[in-house]
């Protein structure tokens, strides 16, 4: 079928679908996210297409976007997931393809070192839904992510796909702002404004033209939430934005997307393209005569652009600069005309929200944050990767249950949520229920979702240090505050990491953090405090450490420390000599060896490679 | 016309809806220090922080420039408190580091009782070290003359105001609107017989037919003819001698 005019078209053209698929024959699916691509997919998804030529099946591959790639495993990628058994491989190498036929598909057998294994209890997983990792999951956002191949408009239909924008045409554009009110929906993007009041104060503003924007200019360290859902879900963000522009009365939106991000720019193009060709997009939209199309605009790697103003600025080919938002974008944004802007996580909910009712969703969550949020659980975690978990789940659950605990069976330190201008949260704070206002009144913030684990060995000024810096870097150099609070904070962070800390520095930070936090320009500046009014408030000892005793207490800091080798655990072995790029470790074979530290440079290869934990950091 | 009244400072003042804090409280005889902020120029304000006030709204405070709030209700605006003054007095710390040797700085630090800074100064000659990248110059540029020579380069502690690549512009008429608006006097325009120098560009300069005065760029009265319709005739003779 080509273009779709009407409702019952599309229910007609999803059965058709349907109909088609072939049910009776197994399916391979592919991670093919940017992890897994890193580690070779592409090698593993041919050798799967010549062995299963050869071996005369009848198999469907389908190169999709396993949830799981996101699920923890990029590391351990490329994934390969079975279907209709629901098996899940790990680190599939070209050479283990063939077994995997062999056993797995023509047979019944399980090829048992390619399952997931517990790094706690040993236990050896084969189904992916029993995996703890995704047991405590929820996806709603992420809900089609690894089941749909996103190049194809087809397989997001036949998962309900635009089911929500026919039902969305079919109503009042109030009725819908209304469900989006009631769903409790707050934007996803870090300021937690409610999706449905956002909506209608932008439709209450009397013009003639409005825009909708998607927010995809995901720039924290560390965070990839937005992404996997643009690479491996577009068409989810694309129905969530053409109902929103429906509701508002917008005709034209724009997705902006870094230009780091090739990979979701070309597959929200394609969906875009699909979509249009399906009458998705374009004039009179499944026969309701609402107009709408959208746009992509590339973003030049600001990590400013992801300020809703300065975003708006960049759409329109001017300098990514924010401005003032005494007069708030839902009145004038872009080409300043009312503008609603959403970040990508929050329109993918938007479909479901719709299709299944306000109620249904509002159900997930806590009383001031609804649903569910996705986070990407990164750092010194064992399950690195995206988790879309209720709102409300303890950071505990999050960390040791789903994350699986500290790597080497580390002892917890901090995490670090909402981005370079979030705030590190201490253990005392495990308990913490994660939503929006909990992590604010925590002293940090829920930002898109990125969450850095960080183990007994991070010094937490070392961490106040990294990203204030990144921040200097990224600052637009607009107001004061932050064009030259922040270089400020940066030399007195170095100078306490280098033992140049002196009486007064806490003070003066602080008052640089007031300045900052109440004189800055925008969301960058105003947050841009939070790594270290939080890092103050739970680990003022450290910063003391540093300043009076002139000690890093874990290690990091170069100037502060000496390595030492502890002659009772040396045993000889030469290892660390050979390896010291200074040549300044003697000894003689099977004798305690010693460090020069009057050489030594603090690289820390010696501690690295050591199998007998006999070099200690003073 | 919908007027608003509000207080700063207890005091009630009154002036049109959507009218800055700063534009009301000047136009009322209140000082409010700025230096990013001129009426002419409309993007202008909001860099450099200097008019911190506090907004109390429905027991609410918020801290905003009064240079670009505009009022539309009825609210209560204070700057005599001890937030604002720290704010301001940081602030000035901060630009008094950044641009040690400017006089209109030092001076407005003296003004709040400041004469040192705690911060380390930056040291340097060329015209960065007398910049707060207030983005004044670039804003008439391309708003009031409508040029866009000069825009801000750089990003950052190291945004300064420039022409492209730092290399004489082709597009600048060397009319010095951006010399005029600049607060702390950090544009280097040199005028010598027949002759003005600016952004590393030499114009020659045009002499009134009266009192031989050098008065205009001539780049400037092409700019002019071409975008007004202006009879060239009309520059034969200098402001004054007109």
């Amino acid at each position: 079928m080509g273009l779709i005019t009407s409702k019952e078209n599309l229910e007609k053209y999803r059965e058709q679908i349907k109909a088609s698929e072939k049910k009776d024959i197994p399916s391979v699916l592919i991670c093919f996210g940017t992890g897994c691509h890193a580690n070779g997919a592409d090698e593993v998804a041919e050798e799967f297409k010549k062995a299963i030529s050869a071996s005369g099946l009848k198999i469907n591959v389908n190169i999709g976007f396993k949830t799981t790639g996101c699920h923890g495993y990029c590391e351990n990628g490329p994934l390969v997931a079975l279907k209709p058994k629901d098996i899940l491989y790990l680190k599939v190498k070209p050479k283990d393809v063939a077994e995997i036929v062999e056993k797995s598909i023509k047979g019944d057998e399980l090829v048992e070192r390619l399952l997931y294994k517990d790094i706690n209890t040993k236990q050896i997983i084969a189904k992916y839904q029993e995996i703890p990792f995704y047991k405590y999951q929820k996806r709603i956002a992420l809900r089609n992510i690894g089941d749909v191949d996103p190049t194809s408009i087809d397989d997001y239909i036949l998962k309900d796909g635009y089911a929500g924008l026919a039902k969305a045409l079919s109503m009042k554009p109030e009725d819908i702002i209304k469900e989006v009110d009631l769903s409790g929906l707050r934007g996803r993007g870090g300021g937690g404004f409610p999706a449905g009041k956002k909506w209608k104060s932008c439709r209450d503003v009397e013009s003639d033209v409005r825009y909708v924007i998607c927010n995809g200019d995901e720039g924290d360290p560390g965070a990839f939430m937005d992404r996997s859902t643009m690479e491996g879900d577009p068409h989810s963000i694309i129905e969530g934005m053409i109902i929103g522009a429906c509701a508002v009365g917008a005709h034209q939106g724009y997705i902006y997307v870094r230009d780091e991000y090739p990979l979701a720019i070309k597959n929200l193009q394609i969906a875009i393209d699909a979509a249009r060709e399906k009458g998705f997009l374009g004039k009179n939209i499944l026969g309701s005569k609402f107009d709408f199309d959208i746009k992509i605009s590339r973003g030049g790697g600001a990590f400013v652009c992801g300020e809703s103003s300065a975003l708006m600025r960049s759409v329109e080919g001017k300098v990514g600069e924010p401005r003032a938002k005494y007069i708030r974008s839902v009145e004038k944004g872009l080409y300043d005309k009312p503008t609603v802007l959403n970040n990508v996580e929050t329109w993918a909910n938007v479909p479901v929200i719709i299709k299944n009712g306000a109620k249904w969703y509002s159900e997930f969550g806590t009383k001031g944050s609804k649903g569910t949020k996705v986070f990407s659980l990164v750092g010194k975690v064992n399950n690195t990767g995206l988790v879309e978990v209720p709102m409300g789940i303890t950071l505990r659950k999050l960390i040791f249950d789903i994350g699986g605990g500290i790597l080497k069976g580390k002892k917890f330190k901090a995490v670090q949520t909402g981005g370079p201008s979030g705030g590190c949260i201490p253990d005392s704070l495990l308990d913490l229920q994660v939503d929006f206002d909990n992590l604010t009144k925590a002293g940090s913030m829920m930002g898109s979702g990125g969450m850095i684990v960080m183990d007994e060995n991070t010094c937490m000024v070392d961490v106040a240090k990294y990203f204030i810096t990144f921040l200097v870097e990224e600052s637009c150099g607009k107001c004061t505050p932050c064009r030259d609070g922040l270089r400020r904070m940066q030399d007195i962070l170095m100078g306490i990491t280098e033992g140049e800390g002196k009486e007064g520095d806490v003070a003066l930070l602080e008052e640089l953090c007031e300045t900052l936090t109440w004189g800055a320009l925008c969301g960058l500046g105003t947050s841009a405090a939070n790594p270290v009014l939080s890092t103050l408030k739970y680990f003022k000892d450290e910063y003391q450490a540093h300043i009076v005793h002139k000690k890093c207490p874990a290690g990091v800091c170069k100037h502060l420390i000496t390595y030492r080798i502890d002659e009772a655990k040396c045993t000889g072995c030469t290892v660390c000599a050979k390896k010291c790029p200074q040549k300044c470790i003697t000894g003689e074979r099977k004798k305690a060896h010693v460090i020069d530290t009057a050489k030594c440079i603090k690289c820390g290869v010696c501690r690295d490679v050591c199998k007998f934990d006999a070099v200690c950091v003073d | 016309m919908e007027k608003v009244k509000f207080s700063i400072d207890g005091k009630t003042i009154e002036g049109v809806r959507d009218q800055s804090i700063m534009e009301i409280a000047r136009d009322s005889g209140i000082t409010i220090p700025g230096l990013c902020y001129h009426p002419e120029v409309k993007s202008s304000g909001g860099s450099c922080r200097l008019c911190l006030v506090e907004v109390h709204q429905a027991g609410r405070m918020r801290v905003v420039t009064a240079c670009n709030y505009p009022v539309r209700e009825t609210i209560e605006v204070k700057q005599e408190t001890p937030l604002i003054k720290r704010l301001r007095k940081t602030i000035l710390e901060l630009l008094l580091a950044r641009v040690p040797d400017s006089d209109v700085i030092k001076e407005l630090a003296l003004e709040a009782g400041i004469t040192e800074t705690r911060f380390k100064k930056d040291e340097g000659d060329d015209n960065r070290y007398k910049c707060i990248a207030c983005q004044l110059c670039t804003q008439v540029c391309e708003e009031v003359v409508g040029v866009s020579a000069i825009s801000m380069l750089s990003r950052g502690p190291d945004k300064t105001p420039g022409t492209p690549y730092k290399k004489a512009s082709a597009t600048c008429i060397g009319c010095g609107a951006c010399v005029y608006v600049c607060p702390t006097n950090a544009i280097t325009m040199k005028d010598s017989t027949g002759i003005r120098k600016i952004w590393g560009r030499e114009f020659t300069m045009h002499a009134c037919s009266a009192c031989g005065n050098h008065f205009i760029p001539d780049a400037q009265i092409d700019f002019i003819v071409k975008t007004t319709g202006k009879e060239r005739t009309f520059f034969d003779k200098c402001p004054d001698c007109r």
